[in-house]
């Protein structure tokens, strides 16, 4: 009895320190972030007053918060839609054999290695009209095409959904890919030998058995779109007007070019709420999905 | 018992090198992104510079004789080249007390927000002086960098005003001479949109706009503080006019900032642009001069009217080198400043003694001659809340442009904002 007493407090002082840091560098921020939203804090005028629940109510009300959650939900569903099924595509090619796969597979990774500010900046330019190399790509097929990618509301989230499908989708297919790597050639030799064509195959062999998978990767895929800010940052400012505007990017202006500390607080907490939940209902359907 | 001890100790001695690795990866940081830092040099006479100038070709020739003259050994941070990011950036340093900084450069949207905040320290009596301050733009200098309560926070490193550029090549392709009032200049727009090509660009990206707005709210004799003025309304149906009615410039620059409509000024695209400055980008690209592009004095509307800016100096109230800062705020205020200013960075002396002076020459200073004495001369209109403000009013604007918002509404949440904002 004493000597386990013992063990559990060496096991407790031996991770004290990342306990610690821990607390110091999430718990804390947490709690503080939750503290500041219920006050109204304008560093600009100086005034830091109790106002409850104010902030949030105010959130529910103020009409570029409520474009924002809109997009945000847009973004999120269509990026994801776009990585899972363009995902699983890339991932089955990649998964061929053929000459220069190595090489392939290496290309297509590139667009992830590079940082999303980067890529966000250049896609300004790409999807200008006039020096824009997607209308000069266009063009060579309809020489009269001629659209302002990021003024109207519509083509500027496509766009935005468009570079970010761009720049992560290859991880999410190289991540799908590993979990192919895994599926047995016998079984598809089995499938082949029973009669089933590829589709068949496909759908009662290679998907069942990644779709674990394909859920955990969602997971995250989904909680990184929801705190996405830095491909609207650089590419659209929230453009035109705040229809591009994702609740991350709202928190930031808020808090960092507005100064409104305590509005930016309650959206933040908002965000986490949401994360947080969303995170209990992926994971406990991850637990129910198992082959 | 000891053994336990002992674990304890380690445990204790691993959290505080953890931490003090923390710090010290905090210094090395700052010094790496500063520039050079003499450790001998540490806490005497040397200050730290958060400055936009870093990029600039000649930085380390202005900062070479900024150094010798001052007496002031100057470690710098380069500011980040996109305005959201800057503007983000200073307001973290100087609302979080961050003395690492103790002197910043600022344009006007950040002066108008930080100078009732009591983050910058009042130079009135160090730097600012009464023979220096007689030199200086006075209306400017109430307007922008005096606080609520009376201080000067700034010292303006240059007068600048946004005004209108024109290709020469265009203009003499329309077989015009000048563009002397408003019928002149919508002539000039719509003989020089043809194939392609626009009689006008503009930087409409809902925080750029503003300028532009309110440029013509002050041609049309307008206030932008009230959306209920006849000029007022006229100036924002004139831009609405100039994109839908007479299509004299695209609509598609609600997503331009600077950097995009001077690539298309340069190309060609545009035959004139509101933009500050003295021409560097058309120097770079070889595209300034008489007979190319070149500034020209604000047509007469309901009258002839221009805005004036600055980047400013300003002392950081938490500073631990409060006297090395005014050693080169002083440096900076004064006669052999602006013209380092001037000759590296082609940024035109705020003081009028200096403009006057034989070393500032070239067509530049006629045409500010001319503008200074023919224009009524105004600082931007900025609420406390400047960016908020801005970006609202952006904002409406683009709705506007394309249609989704009438005028009589811009008009009606317009003066909704300034209320708010006010």
């Amino acid at each position: 009895m004493y000597a386990s007493k013992k063990y559990w407090m060496i096991a407790w002082i031996l991770v004290l320190p990342a306990l610690l840091i821990r607390i110091f560098t999430t718990i804390y921020p947490i709690i503080e972030t939750f503290h500041i939203s219920l006050f109204e804090v304008k560093l600009l005028q100086g005034i830091r007053k109790f106002v409850g629940l104010d902030n949030y109510i105010q959130l529910f009300h103020d009409s570029k918060m409520i474009t924002s959650i809109r997009f945000t939900a847009i973004f999120v569903v269509g990026s994801m839609i776009g990585h899972i099924v363009l995902g699983i595509i890339l991932a089955l090619i990649l998964n061929m054999k053929f000459r220069g796969q190595k090489v392939l597979r290496t290309i297509v990774l590139l667009p992830w290695a590079m940082p999303m500010v980067v890529i966000a900046m250049a896609s300004k330019w790409a999807f200008n009209n006039e020096y824009g190399l997607i209308n000069d790509f266009i063009r060579r097929f309809a020489p009269s095409f001629n659209l302002d990618w990021l003024i109207y509301t519509n083509t500027a989230r496509s766009a935005v959904i468009a570079v970010d499908l761009w720049k992560d989708l290859p991880f999410f297919a190289i991540l799908v890919l590993a979990g192919l790597q895994f599926i047995s050639s016998d079984m598809y030799e089995a499938a082949k030998i029973d009669g089933a064509g590829s589709i068949r195959s496909f759908f009662s062999i290679t998907l069942p058995l990644i779709s674990r998978n394909i859920l955990m990767l969602s997971i995250f895929f989904t909680m990184w779109r929801i705190t996405s800010f830095d491909v609207v940052y650089a590419m659209t400012s929230g453009g035109p007007g705040e229809s591009t505007a994702l609740i991350a990017y709202r928190v930031t202006t808020e808090a960092f070019t507005n100064l409104n500390t305590g509005y930016a607080a309650s959206i933040a907490v908002v965000l986490f709420l949401v994360m947080a939940v969303l995170s209990g209902l992926s994971m406990s359907a991850a637990k129910r999905v198992d082959y | 018992m000891k053994r336990l001890w002992s674990l304890f100790l380690t445990g204790s001695l691993t959290i505080a090198v953890a931490l003090s690795g923390c710090s010290s990866n905090g210094s090395k940081a700052n010094e790496t992104t500063s520039g050079t830092k003499d450790a001998g040099n540490a806490g005497k006479d040397e200050i730290t510079l958060y400055t936009i100038q870093s990029t600039n070709p000649k930085f380390q020739d202005w900062l070479k004789e900024a150094e010798e003259k001052s007496g002031v050994k100057i470690n710098w941070v380069a500011a980040p080249t996109d305005s959201d990011t800057r503007q983000q950036k200073v307001s973290t340093i100087l609302s979080s007390g961050d003395n690492t900084v103790d002197i910043l450069e600022i344009n006007d949207e950040m002066a108008t927000s930080f100078k009732n905040a009591g983050w910058l320290e009042p130079l009135q009596d160090t730097v600012l002086t009464g023979d220096v301050l007689k030199q200086l733009p006075q209306g400017y200098m109430k307007d922008m960098l005096t606080s609520s309560k009376g201080d000067l926070v700034g010292v303006p490193s240059y007068t600048g005003y946004l005004g209108l550029w024109v290709d020469q090549k265009k203009l003499d392709a329309a077989g015009m001479t000048s563009i002397n009032n408003e019928e002149d200049f919508v002539k000039f727009l719509k003989a020089t949109t043809k194939d392609g090509q626009y009689g006008y660009g503009g930087s409409w990206e809902k925080t750029y706009v503003f300028n532009e707005i309110a440029t013509f709210v002050n041609l049309f004799g307008g206030d932008y503080f009230d959306w209920s003025n006849e000029g007022s309304r006229k100036a924002v149906k004139f831009m609405y006019d100039m994109a839908n009615t007479w299509k004299v410039t695209p609509v598609d620059q609600i997503a331009d900032k600077y950097e995009q409509m001077n690539q298309k000024f340069i190309d060609g695209k545009y035959a004139s642009v509101f933009m500050w400055g003295t021409g560097t980008d058309y120097k770079q690209a070889n595209r300034y001069g008489e007979d190319q592009i070149h500034m020209i004095n604000m047509p007469e509307f309901a009258k002839r009217s221009i805005f004036t800016d600055s980047w400013s100096y300003v002392l950081n109230s938490a500073s631990k080198n409060k006297d090395a800062a005014i050693k080169f705020l002083k440096y900076a205020a004064s006669e052999d400043g602006e013209l380092n200013s001037w000759k590296n960075f082609d940024r035109y002396p705020a003081r009028a003694d200096v403009a006057a002076k034989e070393e500032v020459t070239g067509d530049i200073k006629t045409i500010y001659n001319e503008i200074q004495s023919t224009n009524e001369v105004h600082g931007r209109p900025m609420l406390p809340q400047t960016m908020e403000f801005i970006s609202e009013m952006g904002t409406l604007f683009q709705n506007y442009i394309q249609d989704k918002i009438t005028l009589d509404d811009f008009c009606k949440k317009a003066q909704e904002a300034v209320e708010r904002y006010k």
